[in-house]
């Protein structure tokens, strides 16, 4: 399988003052489920942003199907245009990701700047929403969704844009577990589809629910580890080390007690 | 992971030490500011945005309804008799029932904008100083007319037939045109009043910046409420005055910061989404027969109350 995506010794850091990556390598190969795993402000979004040329990396080099991508290469509007078209990004926070007016604008934005015609946009939107099922949002103001729906619509928003690679941000973040269930199904689909997906989580479920290729960012903003799904979950000292299990402190009856517990591969009291 | 809890809170909270009872919260004067102007937004929002499909100015092709609306608005400005202003009030009205707003609530609102803008800052010239014309209520008289420069005081003040005319017209004006406006914003979601704004060729950047701004209103609106809220629940006595201030002038701090925030962010978003500098947004759908009744209704209701 060819390589989708290469991080070679990429180091960031915010004001060239707080270090939010450092040393990263990663590579992501074509039609691969990659997670990105590690606790609270360990770069996992930054990195997202890397991938998506949202920001530039200040040492390393990104490759995107063997091509550098950096500040200048995207000044180029042809390479921006296919490189755009190529990645679909979904926002942690679906509120600054929705900025049109309605659902349907919401929709079509990214086909428009795309430069598909309106008639080949209309129809992906159309389609887009009879999948997610939210036809009935089509017309209403991204303003008024709940939570669940908001999330569906951003969803929707990138989907249209039919990328080959998707880049998800926290995908279970503030939703129900009607919507969350829903989510894990629909990567699932597009990963079996030929899409590469790469997204980031603190849940070990999830990570077991899709079985994804991982690599695991450690409170320095390295790589602490890669592996298949099953190597890291079965490491449950390396997951205690890197802050992704911890001690538990629950009841059983009237009883209060604590242990280190996990549900994923071993289930341990 | 062990967490330790301070020994206060394994106390009971028994809340006999709170400064409550020393005077009434000085909040009010926020609370009502505060929730007026949220109100206002949240009224706007749900009116415009809760529309039925079923709703017939609601299927209006946006473009059309604005070209109908402006067609209208320049014909009441033209009427020059009374009733030529009462017809396109009955007309609007009649539009205000279809369209399924409150318009109970609204018309207060209407009747209270024309009253001060239409009929006190033109009620002088009901005077014979302003309108001369005869005089059909007496105000008060002087021994003879006065003249300075070229101005004349008349000998008898009072109200004149014409100039009641005068003064009817422009309140039948003012109260068409602001009931006219608001049953387009009321009839309207934002997103059709933006593309409505391409009947001026007004250009899809810019209509994308509106569309905007529209948005980071209602998130502000919403957060400085939020925010409001938070307050309110955590001062339970009296407060400083100058310390409220303090507080306030933190939070518009704290607002700021949090919306340029979201605007690198939403920027992001656009980004990835494919903006490159140039906006390109959806063409509104074609125009239909109902499109076309409609504008030929209005076409036709704006020449009868020019020319009757």
């Amino acid at each position: 399988m060819e390589n989708s995506i290469e991080l070679k010794n990429i180091h960031y850091s915010y004001f060239g003052k707080i270090p939010a990556l450092n040393k990263i390598n990663i590579t992501v190969k074509k039609g691969e489920m990659f997670c990105i795993i590690g606790q609270n402000g360990s770069g996992k979004s930054t990195l997202l942003n890397i991938i998506n040329g949202l920001i530039f990396a200040d040492k390393g080099e990104f490759f995107f199907e063997g091509k550098l991508i950096n500040e200048t290469a995207l000044k180029d509007k042809e390479i921006n245009t296919r490189f755009r078209q190529k990645i679909g990004y979904i926002f942690q926070n679906p509120d600054i990701q929705l900025f049109c007016n309605s659902v349907f604008d919401e929709l079509l934005f990214a086909p428009l700047q795309l430069n598909l015609s309106e008639e080949e946009a209309t129809q992906r939107a159309v389609e887009t929403l009879r999948a997610l099922g939210i036809e009935h949002l089509k017309d209403r103001s991204v303003l008024s969704l709940s939570g669940g729906e908001k999330k569906k619509v951003a969803i929707a928003s990138v989907l249209t844009m039919n990328p080959e690679i998707l880049l998800v941000d926290e995908p279970l973040a503030g939703l129900d577990p009607k919507t969350q269930t829903f989510f894990i199904e629909l990567l699932l689909n597009l990963n079996q589809a030929g899409k590469t997906i790469i997204f980031t989580t603190h849940h070990l479920d999830l990570v077991d629910h899709l079985q994804p290729q991982v690599a695991v960012l450690s409170e320095e903003h390295t790589v602490e580890k890669t592996g298949s799904a099953s190597e890291i979950l079965n490491d449950e000292e390396f997951l205690i080390s890197v802050n992704l299990i911890h001690e538990h402190i629950h009841k059983h009856g009237e009883e209060v007690h604590r242990h280190f517990h996990s549900h994923y591969v071993f289930h341990k009291h | 992971m062990k967490t330790s809890i301070p020994e206060f809170l394994l106390q009971e909270n028994r809340a006999d030490n709170s400064a409550s009872n020393l005077s009434k919260s000085r909040l009010s004067f926020l609370d009502k500011t505060l929730s007026g102007v949220a109100g206002i937004l949240k009224t706007m929002y749900l009116q415009s945005e809760a529309g039925s499909e079923k709703n017939l100015l609601y299927r209006i092709n946006p473009l059309v309804k604005v070209f109908s609306f402006i067609f209208f608005i320049v014909a009441i400005s033209l009427a020059t008799t009374l009733h030529a202003q009462l017809l396109a009030s009955a007309f609007i009205l009649f539009f205000y029932l279809i369209a399924g707003t409150s318009y109970r609530h609204i018309y207060k609102k209407i009747l209270l904008l024309s009253l001060v803008f239409g009929l006190l800052i033109f009620l002088p010239a009901s005077l014979n100083v302003i309108t001369p014309g005869k005089i059909i209520f007496k105000i008060c008289s002087f021994g003879s007319a006065s003249h300075f420069w070229i101005y004349t005081i008349p000998q008898t003040i009072g109200i004149t037939s014409e100039g009641i005319h005068i003064v009817a017209l422009l309140f039948l004006r003012v109260l068409n045109s602001i009931s006219l406006a608001l049953l387009f914003v009321y009839s309207s979601p934002f997103s059709q009043i933006i593309k409505g704004f391409k009947v001026f060729f007004v250009p899809d950047t810019f209509l994308m910046i509106l569309s905007l701004a529209y948005k980071y209103i209602f998130i502000l609106s919403k957060t400085i409420e939020e925010t409001y809220f938070a307050l309110k629940s955590r001062l339970v006595g009296s407060i400083k005055n100058s310390s409220i201030r303090k507080i306030i002038a933190g939070r518009v701090f704290f607002i700021f910061q949090r919306s340029r925030t979201n605007y690198e962010q939403t920027y992001s978003a656009m980004i990835s989404r494919g903006y490159s500098g140039k906006i390109r947004l959806h063409n509104e759908k074609k125009i239909k027969y109902p499109d076309i009744i409609f504008l030929l209704i209005m076409i036709a209701a704006g020449l009868l109350i020019l020319f009757i």
